[in-house]
């Protein structure tokens, strides 16, 4: 089986570079400073990296702090945030300020979705980059585990670990996540390897003697990691909403972790009478998925030479 | 594939037997369970013997047909039956809609790169992939379904196709945009190509290169991606067959996983296996037609 | 392309000419007067074996018991003519005579024996075992290890084919309330020929018989047994129950008038509920109830100011307003208000808002150092949400700051509690048996128990109830045994549930029922 995604399918052709790398990262960043939705997703997700790491610039509540029971499901006064009263988006239907609930919503979907991402990378370039070169022995054991891998839909076999573990801190949340999220990212490293592999500025590398690790590091990850790269920028979005998934079905984060999903989770049932309490988590998720998106949208054609 | 499906199931097994929990005890709700009654129980299900014993039991029974027991005492298989016939409804629903509009969405993108439809197609596919499945569910299922009325808003009264239009629409949504985008790019990559230049240099309309040439090539990637999609497919069954009280293996197996009944997760969860493996064979299969650079022995 | 296109058009169609083939939806008849009724797959249709209500609603259609609860909730006969006991522990039955099964065979003292034998039978594992263990002979047919070396109850005695002989093993009035139990109905001999196929399609003594087998997770058909001779005959010509993946899946059809009724509509839906359905919605009080229970077994709560001041700091009725719509109703006391012997200040203070008083208990007691587990199971978002708002207040009101949520798997959560694996304040919860208090407080009491509470104390206290002469008598007994209980406050009461259902226009005779599972008596409706 071959790659699947339209990425590889671009960039498998157009990676392969020789000579000093620069020019196709310099060419590329040139390109993305023209391109409007590549900074319409940057200002997005500076705002919400602010929200994440800076919450008490946005509110004065801690996460699940200031909430009065007795105070449920207010319903905003008006559609206008800024036009004033205690909460501009109401609150919750534990009472808590619901602006203050979102601002602290966005640490916990962006770090699992950054750490699941990064987990998956990790394991992707290590074991996609050595079953890509060595070949053989190696890489038809490690074919034949990301098949089992790919064989168990993911959600499944989230489900059934998840429901299982004692703890749903963020942590575990990415631990395991990442652990189901690694065989395509090494199918596609694999493939971008097996096709650099033999090329030329290869070949006169090891005849001057260069060693593997350096061949490998030098030579090879350079021009093949560029679509692993931004696949892992797409999949961080798709990890978020997948989260998102997680919570909705109840086996993902809970109290007192605060996250989009575990709002969108309460919201679900009373959502005909409340839609607010949908519309805000919804909107922010959505928003910060399709930044991820639309990043790297933007970086892949910059990337890519063909579609210039 | 067979080493993979025996991989791929052990690994569920385990994964399901292994981790704590006792399903047994749960079966007494908050009403007391007497010991003796809970040894019968735990020994009619094989839990009083090591796991390797259970999975040879298990095994054994899969070779006659028998998936086991559920915690109810029905018949695996039996439950599957009935409950698969919805799933598979639901999921060529999906299908269909994702192919034929997915293909037409990306192909009409594709040939006015730039234009108006290319933006709105990419767009608007990449605000579907943003949000996440059981958001759309609820709002389609409020507004299609209740305030407009126009598919039925949950069950299978209605049977096939009415009552899975709206649920299998949802469900390949996702799927939809994927499709449209990854035709839509390799079509766009394929106009290029000098084949295609030749063409046009002949003499031949732009809709016969198009339909008899680069389509067919275009649709390569496409159909690589079924396979996988497959795989999301039976994963967001799980969640909209909940919403739209769909009776599928969907809902069984996240409910079988909820009160740790193990025979019918591992039963469903092999019996996806299965078809997700075969439907991968078939795409390999076609693969191979499609691309004649590709033959297989 | 044109082949592939072929192709895929070929196996689409193929595909769904083929699943389309198999099996047919279809709805309720609508020709004659049958009407439908909301349910939830059912585990079990054996009585002795059902302990979950939605198989319990089938089967009130199905079977009739040998006692029946009036509208106070008090025992009268039905298929039994009298059942009398001078002493409570010899009681003898009588059973009206012509009373048929569904297919034909005579209902006799033998038809219940053998439904008893097989329910407290340990081989059979069956749910509904321990309603049994008041019998002599319980104790040979549950031992503590090995198999049972007899199946028949020697407490039971077939005098003649209307008369049985129940002798127990300690004098117990509320027999008759069990009596009443839909587990204890009687059973065929047919049905032990081939107890699976008798699951199926099970035959009972009801005013409804079933029509076709048991279509798991579509619908459970009956229809109105002509032959039926009990006190209860069916006005309609039978009842769908219409099997459900989820209560909002429920209620969604019955919005849409595709059902015609649902017992079970969600709290979030209620205010939607009430004002589509007007006069046809109905708030039914109900016997089972939550409470805070808190593991006694770990030292962090043995002092019982800590728990009173736990209970004090918990405003119960905004947390029902917030979560449950103000549809159930908080309570200070061990038993559900539509029990005999209720009294709604049992609790008192205890269990009555109070931040102030519970800070300074709280203080009193030595406050709570470390990290608050609270307990719960996931088998319904509504425990989680309710804990939070536990969790909040708990930190508001008595300055603990470490609340952490430990949410188990539901099949996991009643054996960690029997073990008394709690990691702190769980949630507790109790379904009513029958209407009486020992059925709520026999648990609380008996040993080894949950909290790991020694209920030696309330526990004689509920003997002596048990063997009084005159309900009075033992009403008194009941009543100190609560007090006892609510004063060392293992565990605290929170509120009592209202079940929220609602019905659709086409049907009559609708009359609600605490007492009954399926909240109306099915046999009374009508179908316009």
């Amino acid at each position: 089986m071959s790659e699947t995604t339209e990425v590889a399918a671009t960039a498998q052709t157009g990676a392969v570079v020789s000579g000093a790398s620069a020019s196709l990262w310099g060419d590329a960043w040139r390109d993305l400073c023209r391109r409007v939705t590549f900074w319409v997703a940057v200002v997005i997700l500076a705002f919400m990296g602010l929200l994440a790491a800076f919450p008490s610039l946005f509110t004065s509540a801690g996460p699940n702090g200031g909430c009065d029971v007795r105070q449920a499901k207010l319903r905003p006064k008006s559609w206008n945030p800024f036009a004033g009263g205690d909460h501009p988006f109401g609150t919750d239907t534990h009472g808590c300020d619901y602006w203050a609930q979102i601002v602290h919503g966005t640490r916990a979907p962006i770090i699992v979705g950054l750490l699941v991402t990064g987990i998956a990378l990790v394991l992707a370039i290590t074991l996609g980059s050595l079953s890509g070169y060595y070949g053989r022995l190696l890489d038809a054991l490690l074919s034949r585990i990301t098949d089992v891998f790919f064989g168990l839909p993911l959600l499944l076999g989230a489900l059934v670990i998840l429901t299982a573990f004692p703890s749903h801190g963020v942590l575990t949340e990415s631990f395991v996540l990442g652990l189901l999220w690694w065989p395509t990212m090494t199918r596609l490293m694999r493939g971008q390897v097996l096709s650099v592999r033999d090329a030329d500025y290869v070949q006169a590398a090891r005849l001057l003697g260069a060693r593997d690790p350096r061949i490998v590091v030098r030579h090879i990850l350079p021009n093949a990691v560029a679509p692993v790269f931004v696949y892992g920028m797409l999949n961080v979005g798709v990890v978020i909403g997948y989260e998102a998934t997680l919570d909705y079905l109840g086996v993902g984060l809970q109290y007192p972790t605060v996250s989009w999903g575990l709002q969108l989770s309460q919201a679900q049932e009373i959502f005909t009478d409340f839609p607010y309490l949908l519309i805000y988590p919804a909107l922010f998720l959505t928003a910060t998925v399709l930044s991820f998106l639309l990043l790297g949208d933007a970086v892949r054609d910059a990337l890519d030479p063909k579609l210039r | 594939m067979v080493p993979v499906l025996i991989g791929t199931t052990l690994l569920i097994y385990l994964a399901v037997f292994a981790l704590p929990g006792d399903p047994i005890r749960a079966l007494g709700g908050d009403k007391p369970m007497p010991p003796a009654v809970y040894a019968s129980l735990r020994h009619h299900y094989h839990l009083d013997q090591p796991l390797i014993v259970q999975y040879g039991h298990y095994l054994w029974g899969l070779v006659h047909g028998d998936f086991g027991e559920t915690l109810n005492g029905q018949s695996v298989g039996d439950v599957m039956k009935t409950d698969w016939a919805v799933t598979a409804r639901l999921g060529v629903t999906a299908w269909i809609f994702e192919l034929v509009v997915g293909i037409a969405l990306g192909v009409w993108a594709g040939r006015r790169k730039g234009g108006v439809v290319d933006t709105l197609v990419l767009s608007g596919t990449t605000l579907v992939i943003a949000v996440p499945t059981f958001v759309l569910a609820y709002c389609a299922q409020l507004i299609f379904g209740l305030k407009l009325g126009w598919f039925p808003t949950a069950g299978t009264d209605d049977g096939w196709p009415y009552s899975y239009l709206l649920p299998g629409i949802v469900l390949g949504s996702a799927s939809l945009a994927y499709i449209a985008r990854l035709t839509r790019t390799s079509l766009v990559e394929n106009f290029r190509a000098d084949y295609v230049r030749t063409a046009v240099a002949k003499g031949l309309t732009r809709r016969r290169v198009l339909v008899r040439h680069t389509l067919r090539n275009s649709l390569i990637p496409v159909v690589t991606y079924l396979g996988v999609d497959l795989g999301h497919l039976m994963a967001g069954a799980i969640v909209i067959e909940g919403i739209f009280n769909l009776p599928g293996i969907g809902g069984q197996i996240f409910t079988a996983i909820q009160i740790k009944d193990g025979p019918t997760v591992v039963g469903i969860a092999t019996l996806l296996v299965l078809v997700y493996l075969f439907a991968n064979l078939v795409v390999d299969l076609l693969y191979g037609v499609l691309d004649p650079r590709i033959r297989y022995e | 392309m044109k082949v592939k296109g072929m192709l895929v058009g070929v196996v689409a169609v193929a595909m769904a000419a083929s699943v389309s083939a198999c099996g047919g939806g279809g709805g309720s008849d609508s020709k004659s007067k049958t009407f439908t009724f909301a349910n939830i797959e059912p585990e079990h249709l054996i009585p002795g074996n059902t302990n979950d209500a939605y198989g319990l609603n089938v089967e009130t259609a199905l079977f009739d018991t040998l006692m029946a609860l009036d509208a106070s909730g008090k025992p009268v006969p039905q298929d039994a003519a009298s059942v009398e006991s001078p002493d409570q522990k010899v009681w003898t039955i009588k059973i009206k005579p012509g009373l048929t099964f569904h297919n034909g065979e005579p209902v006799t003292a033998q038809s219940f024996a053998d439904a008893w034998n097989a329910t407290a039978d340990a081989t059979n594992g069956w749910g509904n075992n321990y309603y049994l263990s008041t019998i002599e002979g319980y104790d040979d047919l549950n031992p503590e290890s090995g198999k049972p070396k007899t199946h028949t109850l020697k407490g039971l005695k077939v005098v003649d084919p209307q008369t049985l002989q129940v002798t127990l093993k300690q004098p117990f009035s509320q027999l008759p309330y069990v009596l009443a139990f839909i587990g204890t109905a009687p059973m065929p001999k047919a049905a032990f020929t081939d107890l699976k196929a008798y699951e199926q399609k099970p035959i009972g003594n009801g005013p409804f018989m079933m029509d076709g087998s048991w279509e798991h997770n579509r619908q459970i058909k009956t229809k109105k047994y002509d032959g039926y001779k009990g006190p209860r005959p069916a006005k309609s010509a039978g009842v769908v129950f219409k099997t459900y993946a989820s209560r909002d899946a429920a209620y969604t059809d019955l919005r849409a008038g595709n059902v015609d009724f649902d017992t079970q509509i969600p709290a979030a839906k209620v205010p939607e509920a009430k004002r589509f359905l007007g006069d046809r919605f109905l708030s039914v009080p109900s016997g089972t109830m939550d409470f805070l229970e808190f593991p006694l077994y770990d030292p962090a709560f043995k002092n019982p100011d800590l728990r009173k001041a736990i209970s004090m700091a918990i405003d119960r009725q905004a947390i029902v307003n917030a979560v449950y719509n103000g549809t159930f109703k908080p309570t200070g006391s061990l038993l559900a208000p539509i029990v005999p012997g209720y009294r709604a200040t049992a609790c008192g203070e205890a269990c009555t808002y109070n931040p102030q008083a519970a800070k300074q208990l709280f203080d009193k007691a030595g406050g709570f150092k470390g990290t608050m587990h609270l307990m719960f199971s996931n088998a319904d978002p509504t425990y989680e949400q309710w804990m939070t708002d536990v969790a909040n207040q708990l930190k508001q009101n008595l300055g603990i700051s470490n609340i952490t949520f430990d949410k188990v798997q539901a099949s996991d959560y009643i054996g960690r509690l029997i073990d008394h694996k709690g990691t702190g304040p769980y949630r507790s919860n109790w379904t009513m048996d029958y209407p009486s208090p020992e059925d709520y407080l026999t648990p609380r009491c008996s040993k080894p128990s949950r909290s790991g509470y020694d209920g030696t104390a309330c526990e004689a206290l509920i003997m002596k109830a048990n063997a009084a002469k005159t309900p009075q008598e033992a009403q008194q007994y009941y009543q100190q045994a609560e007090d006892l209980v609510l004063k060392d406050m293992p565990l605290t009461p929170l509120w009592n549930w209202q079940d929220q259902a609602g019905h659709s226009s086409h049907i009559g005779g609708v009359h609600a029922d605490p007492y009954v599972t399926t909240l109306v008596h099915l046999d009374q409706v009508t179908v316009k």
